[in-house]
């Protein structure tokens, strides 16, 4: 059994794909692809894949992961040309590896925000918004109550950028096991906050990372 | 572009993945190299139409054709009609997401009497006209339906072009030739269905002028300008080597069948009398093994189910099942492909056969015998005996299952209180089974389902003279029926008889009742087949304000002289072999399966030489 890890990226039709709906759909892509994948032994086998980070329907990614096995050796070239043929409009295998890291350890995701409006008063607004000393939100919790978490510590803006009628915003938010964000927190908050009317085109998650910020692999 | 106002709204609704398409296998085309263009139409949501066989076989032969183009069109759920209707989203297909209205054929396929409505909802979210009438004679747009329903096609006349009767792997083409033919040389939509009633298998209801008795009942049809005085349906002669698809669509969300399905044979021998589909559907026609091994495995490779279907109206009934069956375990194993077997008949069903099912299906086992004694079955030509049905449930009990689901229409031809008491009698028997059976599942209880549905006469069918139990009947058989069951291991489901009642007068409604599905619509109506969108009081006003009374249609006998709606369709079985099975059917004889003895429906006839060799 060979360890396998695909970086592929969901776009255009496929954002709305759901969590749930994607593992079914890579299950079927790997039957078609004809790739010697292996299969779990229980009473209902099925092709193992595991997902590093859920994404959200509708967001776009050029960054998923996708961990799976091979019961024989296929070069990582002819792995993701084989699934590539197999997969539906907007999903695409970037690349093809064995997995260094588990997936435990990522720690952080950027994702790259794109709004519609006037891009620089919406520019000015958005650093206000982050100038603020608090940035707080309510989240639910498991149990059912409210807890208000403040999402400024760990919110980096990494990158503002206006272009022509769209502003494009990169964040990086903490991801994984011990502490994930949704963008949409920020997002939402946003939309109540901006005295600034936008439109929010589309959300692209574009890095996975490790400690230290370092390119999880 | 239509595609970038779709997304703008696509994350508010439901399950948005079934309203942008992009699955596998879905056909794109480049629009500019195209001749005809076709919307293939399921007039109810996603989840329902893309598990239908049908539209994946016409979908795929049409796009065969490099210079034809067929797309799936849906009717939306409720809250994405209502995203459409306020952002003045038209109905699109989902492989272009274009509109509706761009095609030269938008094509319904008629499943069920509770669709009708949607198609008329459908049509108006497409921004094309309801009523054939209002649309334009230009040679676009034509609107026609296939599918069972339209045996009796008169309540959807008005809303439709045109009809293709019977099969439809040869017919759609010849017509879609036509059409790009007639369309070169500039031909007005009127001149194009007038050529087009002469293709066998088109009823183009304009050409038909109907008239009355002053009592309702049809008097006289007239066919207009050259059109056949009656219209025969179309079948693919050659079953084995008919057309069939390499790929299907797989959808991202879970539909209700989801899986690679093959059609084994067409037609059934069995001749159940309440039975529409086993008249409609005659001649019996069979794939062999190896064409169905054959198509199965490369239908599984293309789409990547992890489920393979055997479809057909009862597939044990068909003369190499058990060499179908051990073609397809070597593969399906090595695979991990589940084998499913739907419609299997109780009288043949064996240890082996279940240990298949046993595979996919864990929870319990259904069977339909339909009716609760022996007399009742032998009149409707259920052929099934008591003694077959404990055999059958004998092995399930000691193949492991515990819960039994047993299927029984209210309301059949004859049917008394003794026969709705048997119901629970044949339920408490299969009880007793269960606790003599010695093998039985250890330490468990058995459950035994009785479920319930209210008889529907259809057309083409020996109870279509028959009249429907009044809904006080129906309320009272099930009242009967609650009544005789005495144990809790029996439990009993049943439905409101309002939605079989209008399913009813639309089987077997004439053209008049075109104006009350119009109106009902304009009332509101939709998705009549979901029991929460069910609005029969809107129903009922419509029919009063066209003049129409349900009851003509639903519970009134009909005399055999009188001309019925369809009589001047063809579907190859005689109005005299209805006849002649109604009359043994009130003295509770029975007849014999096709395979046995030949019956003299008519089909043999028209297809000019026996059914079985």
């Amino acid at each position: 059994m060979i360890k396998m890890r695909a970086v592929f990226e969901k776009k255009d039709r496929a954002k709305y794909i759901s969590h749930l709906d994607l593992n079914r759909c890579m299950q079927r892509t790997f039957k078609r692809s004809g790739l010697p994948v292996w299969y779990t032994e229980g009473f209902n086998p099925h092709i193992y894949i595991t997902f590093a980070l859920p994404l959200s329907l509708g967001y776009e990614s050029s960054v998923e992961i996708m961990d799976f096995n091979m019961t024989e050796e296929v070069s990582e070239k002819e792995t993701a040309d084989k699934l590539n043929k197999a997969m539906p409009e907007g999903l695409r295998v970037l690349r093809v590896y064995s997995p260094q890291t588990k997936h435990t350890g990522i720690k952080s995701a950027e994702y790259m925000l794109t709004l519609s409006g006037d891009s620089s008063s919406l520019h000015s607004e958005f650093e206000k918004f982050m100038a603020q000393e608090h940035i707080n939100t309510v989240k639910r919790t498991k149990r059912g109550g409210e807890k208000i978490i403040d999402l400024k510590p760990d919110t980096e803006v990494r990158e503002i950028c206006e272009e022509a009628g769209v502003l494009k915003i990169l964040l990086r938010l903490p991801a994984g096991n011990e502490k994930n964000l949704n963008p949409s927190l920020i997002t939402d908050l946003f939309k109540e906050y901006s005295s600034v009317s936008y439109e929010l085109v589309s959300v692209e998650r574009t890095g996975i990372f490790s400690d230290n910020g370092k390119e999880f692999l | 572009m239509l595609k970038e106002k779709i997304e703008k709204y696509l994350l508010s609704v439901q399950k948005p993945a079934r309203y942008i398409g992009g699955e596998a296998g879905s056909v794109i085309k480049q629009k500019d190299k195209i001749s005809v263009r076709f919307a293939f139409c399921f007039p109810d949501t996603y989840d329902i139409g893309m598990s239908h066989l049908g539209m994946k076989i016409l979908y795929s032969l049409i796009n065969e054709r490099e210079d034809y183009w067929c797309e799936r069109v849906f009717a939306p759920d409720v809250d994405f009609e209502k995203v459409m209707r306020e952002k003045d989203i038209p109905l699109y297909a989902l492989e272009s997401l274009e509109p509706v209205k761009d095609f030269d054929f938008i094509g319904f396929t008629m499943q069920y009497e509770l669709s009708y409505t949607n198609v008329l909802n459908m049509l108006e979210l497409a921004e094309i006209p309801v009523l054939a009438s209002e649309r334009s004679d230009e040679l676009f747009n034509i609107v026609v339906a296939g599918g069972p329903c339209v045996c009796n096609p008169e309540p959807l006349a008005d809303f439709f072009d045109l009809f293709i009767l019977g099969e439809g792997e040869e017919v759609n083409l010849e017509l879609m030739d036509l059409y790009k033919e007639m369309k070169k040389n500039g031909a007005s939509k009127r001149e194009f269905l007038i050529k087009a009633a002469r293709i066998e298998g088109i009823y183009v209801p304009s050409l038909y002028d109907i008239k009355y008795h002053e009592d309702g009942r049809i008097m006289s049809v007239t066919a207009l300008e050259g059109a056949p005085e009656t219209v025969r349906k179309r079948i693919i002669k050659d079953f084995d080597k008919v057309y069939y698809p390499k790929e299907f669509v797989v959808p991202f969300t879970d539909i209700v069948h989801n899986r690679v399905s093959v059609e084994v044979l067409r037609g059934c021998i069995r001749g159940c009398r309440f039975c529409q589909a086993g008249f409609l559907y005659r001649p019996f026609r069979e794939k062999s093994a190896e064409t169905v091994c054959g198509q199965a495995q490369v239908l599984c490779e293309n789409t990547g189910y992890e489920e393979l279907s055997l479809a057909s109206l009862s597939t044990s009934d068909h003369s190499e099942i058990d060499g179908i069956i051990k073609g397809l375990i070597p593969y399906t194993e090595k695979e991990h492909i589940n084998l499913s077997l739907p419609s299997l008949r109780v009288d043949n069903f064996s240890k082996e056969l279940m240990d298949e099912i046993k595979k996919v299906r864990k929870s319990g086992l259904t069977f339909a015998p339909e009716a609760g004694t022996q007399r009742l079955r032998n009149v409707i030509n259920k052929n099934v005996t008591e003694d077959e049905v404990m055999n059958t449930c004998r092995t399930a009990f000691e193949g492991g299952y515990t819960n039994v689901k047993l299927y029984f229409m209210l309301g059949l031809p004859t049917e008394t209180d003794e026969d709705v008491a048997g119901i629970a009698e044949l339920a408490q028997k299969v009880v007793d089974l269960y606790y003599s059976t010695p093998n039985r599942p250890k330490g468990k209880g058995v459950q035994v389902s009785i479920s319930t549905a209210t008889f529907v006469p259809k057309p083409f069918t020996p109870f279509e003279f028959e009249p429907q139990a009044t809904r006080e009947e129906i309320m009272h058989k099930q009242e009967v029926l609650v009544q005789s069951v005495s144990s809790r291991k029996i439990k009993v489901s049943w439905h409101d008889p309002s939605t079989s009642i209008l399913e009813a007068v639309l089987a077997r409604g004439d053209r008049r009742t075109s104006g009350a599905v119009y109106l009902a619509w304009k009332k509101g109506c939709k998705f009549d087949s979901w029991s929460e969108h069910f609005k029969f009081d809107l129903w009922q006003s419509a029919f009063d304000e066209c003049g129409l009374d349900m009851k003509f249609y639903a519970s009134r006998k009909r005399e055999y002289e009188e001309i019925m709606p369809w009589d001047h369709l063809n579907y190859y079985v005689d109005k005299s072999f209805f006849i002649r099975e109604n009359q043994k059917a009130m003295s509770a004889e029975t007849t014999e399966h096709c395979r046995g003895k030949c019956s003299g429906c008519g089909v043999s006839r028209e297809i000019g030489g026996p059914c079985f060799d």
